[in-house]
């Protein structure tokens, strides 16, 4: 490891910097301010909270909902992740699979409860074909649904992941000693997942628990935390510190449940090294999977089938003639095109600066020996858990009178910090497989520190910037609950334009929106993942 | 002429190295010989400047390097793993480090030094698709155009199995003769430090153990450690290969 230079310094002050003030300093803020009253500060605004019926009610539903989508999700994205990892399946249903699973992430999460409600609705898509209605969709049930679907990509990436670290050869070692299905299975799948499985409910929990989109859609009259805290914040008589309060009050499962997660991550087995092999014969299994795992993501995705139908469509669903006025009309409108050209230009400043401030904060924690360095591990830890409504509130309370507020540059900065985690990661774990040799080598070349990391440590790290500025793109683009609280009339994004559109029941404008972002999306994802797989196979 | 003066260095308390004190004369390849956690490659570190050494000085051609950082001390390293850089071809890993020091060898001299090293049939290729021994040419052509004043080597053969090694060997003499560089070896094989260096300094749990010529140490050895650890490998290696032979060939 090269010796502390000045340069690294003058890279590691400033994200110090950047996270106090867009991180601790108005989470502070927040953590104060549910403290303060009319009269000084005390506990007052915790017990009119506490003490709100509605409210509690709320909690109560959040957990209760969260709790039942969460071992839903887990059990469906276990289900696939085994079909995909441990059979035999016909391959291009397994490509299908790991595909279409994902194509929800590219969306907004509000657009799944208008999904939702135009097809299992009176006059929805599957209820027409069905021929009569499932069931109520507003209220409990479609937010169940939205957070099923919203939650089993995430779910089934995680534990996808974890399959490929399970030794499979202990299975065939298994089943030489005699054991039978039962034991087998428990011993040598469900035994070594079990710390992933817990993860997989933890985070599923969660997100459902913070997600603001699917309720403000589809909620109805079933309140949860989400929406609350949105009426108290931005409804008929604002009252920001009980929206202090609420805020912390939801970080609290976050943070119970990040702690979770890091004590489920200790169970979870690690092989000294692990095989490839490939799974035994067994048609009745690969069968049942086959079609279990087929009806899974037919399901999911047929929800989103009716927004691709029905704004071609006169009117769906009483006149079903095709048209594409309303694509003309939403695109010579200057309101929606202006916010959708707002989308991506906060889009690709998240994904430009975003993806600079993980990778230097990986780098200096994994390459140099600065003194402090664990803080961008205690950083990316604290973005892990702090919910994106709750940092948006923060920001809002903190930077009201200053002249941040209402600016795009709020909302990059915000969606920098919601979504840092995960590109930091990401960073981190390419940049520890690297020669630790390498800085050491081009600084005998002649090198000063920062020309060895942009001539070896990055070109080397290509890949992964490439994944990284892809996942801050697509989460600038489809994130509501971050920004909701940020937004105004001159910065408003296309997620947070959907929900104003909702009053009108624009619904075709809000599909169109929909489809822009999810093409846009696609699109950067596709030339990620082109570009990913060339760079691999170059080295 | 490289001069080490009574070098010693801690690990949280732990005396890694202690009174180190040798001269190493110009053109001289010195292995530094040792098991693991000897402290052999501290040294090396120290002497590259990498390390920073509690006391002691070093010296070269009369001037203290003691204080003078890694980078203008005009040393070089090739490393046990190599550290090429994967996204740059051969040829310009070589030359990666002319970017930085245009001049400092002639398009001849450069040419010469792939040759030399028998690298032209490889400049195009990339670095995964190198053999064990390509990569350890590779390495070396890297540090040597940027003439280093002393080449250090760490563990320049264990990587590298059977018949290339010897080829490898023959390499490093050959470069130590035909550009007279001072060359120090770190390396934890008896047979690869006597064969291949002028002198060997042994190293045990952070002091000298001996300091000489093969011929001295296998003559002379100093203590029980050498006689131990050192000749006793080779002696049982010997056996074992007359025993393939037969006793005739002894």
């Amino acid at each position: 490891m090269p010796n502390v230079k000045p340069a690294m310094r003058a890279i590691y002050i400033p994200i110090l910097l950047f996270f106090a003030a867009f991180l601790v300093v108005p989470l502070g803020v927040l953590f104060v301010r549910s403290f303060e009253t009319g009269e000084g500060f005390n506990l007052s605004n915790y017990v009119a909270v506490l003490s709100n019926g509605e409210l509690m009610m709320s909690i109560g539903n959040s957990i209760k909902i969260s709790g039942l989508a969460a071992v839903i999700t887990t059990v469906l994205a276990f289900t696939l992740a085994y079909a995909v990892n441990c059979t035999r399946i016909y391959r291009p249903l397994k490509a299908a699979i790991k595909i279409g699973i994902l194509l929800p992430m590219l969306l907004p999460t509000i657009t799944y409860g208008f999904a939702i409600i135009y097809s299992f609705g009176n006059q929805g898509l599957l209820t027409k074909i069905i021929g009569r209605n499932l069931f109520e969709i507003y209220g409990f049930n479609g937010l169940l649904i939205g957070y099923v679907i919203y939650t089993v990509p995430a779910a089934f990436l995680l534990i996808h992941n974890s399959f490929k670290y399970i030794d499979k050869k202990f299975i065939v070692v298994s089943k030489l000693m005699g054991d039978g299905i039962l034991r087998s299975f428990s011993n040598t799948i469900i035994r070594p997942l079990v710390g992933t499985l817990g993860g997989a409910f933890v985070l599923s929990f969660i997100l459902s628990f913070t997600d603001f989109g699917i309720p403000a859609s589809i909620g109805g009259t079933y309140t949860v935390v989400a929406t609350q805290l949105y009426q108290v914040m931005l409804g008929s008589i604002p009252n920001f510190n009980h929206g202090a309060v609420i805020a912390v009050l939801m970080l609290l499962p976050a943070v119970f449940g990040v702690l979770l997660l890091n004590y489920l991550e200790k169970l979870n087995f690690h092989y000294d090294k692990f095989t490839e092999m490939e799974p035994m014969q067994h048609k009745g299994r690969d069968i049942s999977f086959g079609m279990i795992s087929t009806v899974i993501v037919t399901g999911m995705l047929s929800v989103f089938a009716v927004m691709f139908i029905a704004p071609f469509l006169n009117s769906f669903p009483y006149d079903l003639s095709f048209t594409l006025q309303h694509f003309v009309d939403t695109f010579q409108s200057s309101d929606l095109t202006t916010v959708y050209k707002n989308s991506l230009f906060v889009a690709l400043l998240t994904a430009v600066f975003g993806t600079c401030i993980a990778f230097c904060s990986a780098v200096l924690n994994v390459r140099t020996g600065i003194k402090g360095k664990s803080s961008m591990d205690i950083t990316s830890m604290m973005t892990n858990t702090v919910p994106g409504m709750v940092l948006g509130l923060s920001y809002l309370l903190f930077f009201n009178g200053s002249s941040l507020k209402g600016t795009f540059l709020i909302l990059v900065l915000c969606n920098i910090v919601h979504y840092f985690t995960t590109p930091y990661l990401m960073a981190k774990n390419a940049l520890a497989k690297m020669n630790p040799s390498w800085e050491t080598t081009g600084e005998l070349l002649g090198d000063s520190w920062i020309k060895t990391v942009y001539r070896v440590i990055l070109p080397n790290a290509a890949a992964t910037v490439v994944e990284m500025f892809s996942y801050y793109f697509i989460n600038a683009m489809v994130t509501i609950s971050g920004i909701i609280f940020l937004v105004t009339a001159q910065t408003s994004l296309v997620a947070s334009k959907i929900k104003e559109l909702q009053h009108f029941a624009k619904f075709n404008e809000i599909f169109i929106l929909s489809i822009l972002i999810f093409i846009t999306n696609l699109a950067v994802k596709l030339l990620a993942d082109y570009y990913q797989k060339r760079k691999l196979k170059h080295l | 002429m490289l001069q080490l003066q009574n070098i010693g260095k801690q690990f949280d308390q732990k005396v890694v190295l202690d009174g180190i004190h040798l001269d190493i004369q110009a053109g001289e390849i010195v292995s530094l010989l040792g098991p693991s956690g000897s402290g052999k490659t501290t040294l090396l570190n120290i002497i590259l400047g990498l390390t920073k050494m509690d006391s002691g000085k070093i010296i070269f051609n009369g001037e203290d390097l003691t204080n003078v950082p890694m980078k203008r001390r005009g040393f070089n390293i090739v490393f046990q793993d190599y550290a090429l850089f994967p996204h740059l071809n051969a040829y310009d890993n070589i030359v990666y480090g002319l970017r930085n020091k245009k001049g400092t060898v002639t398009e001849k001299e450069l040419q010469d030094y792939i040759e030399f090293l028998g690298l032209q049939p490889h400049l195009t290729k990339k670095i995964g698709e190198l053999s064990g021994g390509q990569k350890q040419r590779v390495a070396l052509a890297r540090t040597l155009v940027t003439k280093p004043k002393l080449l250090l080597l760490d563990e320049p053969l264990s990587a590298l199995d059977g018949v290339i090694k010897e080829s490898i060997k023959q390499r490093i003499q050959s470069i130590a003769k035909e550009f007279k560089l001072t060359t120090i070896i770190v390396t934890h094989d008896p047979e690869e430090a006597l064969t291949l260096s002028d002198k060997i300094l042994i190293i045990n749990e952070g002091s000298i153990a001996q300091f000489g010529t093969p011929h001295e140490i296998i003559n002379e050895p100093s203590n029980d450690f050498v006689k131990e650890f050192i000749l006793k490998q080779l002696q049982i290696k010997r056996q074992n290969i007359y025993h393939l032979f037969g006793d005739k060939n002894a």
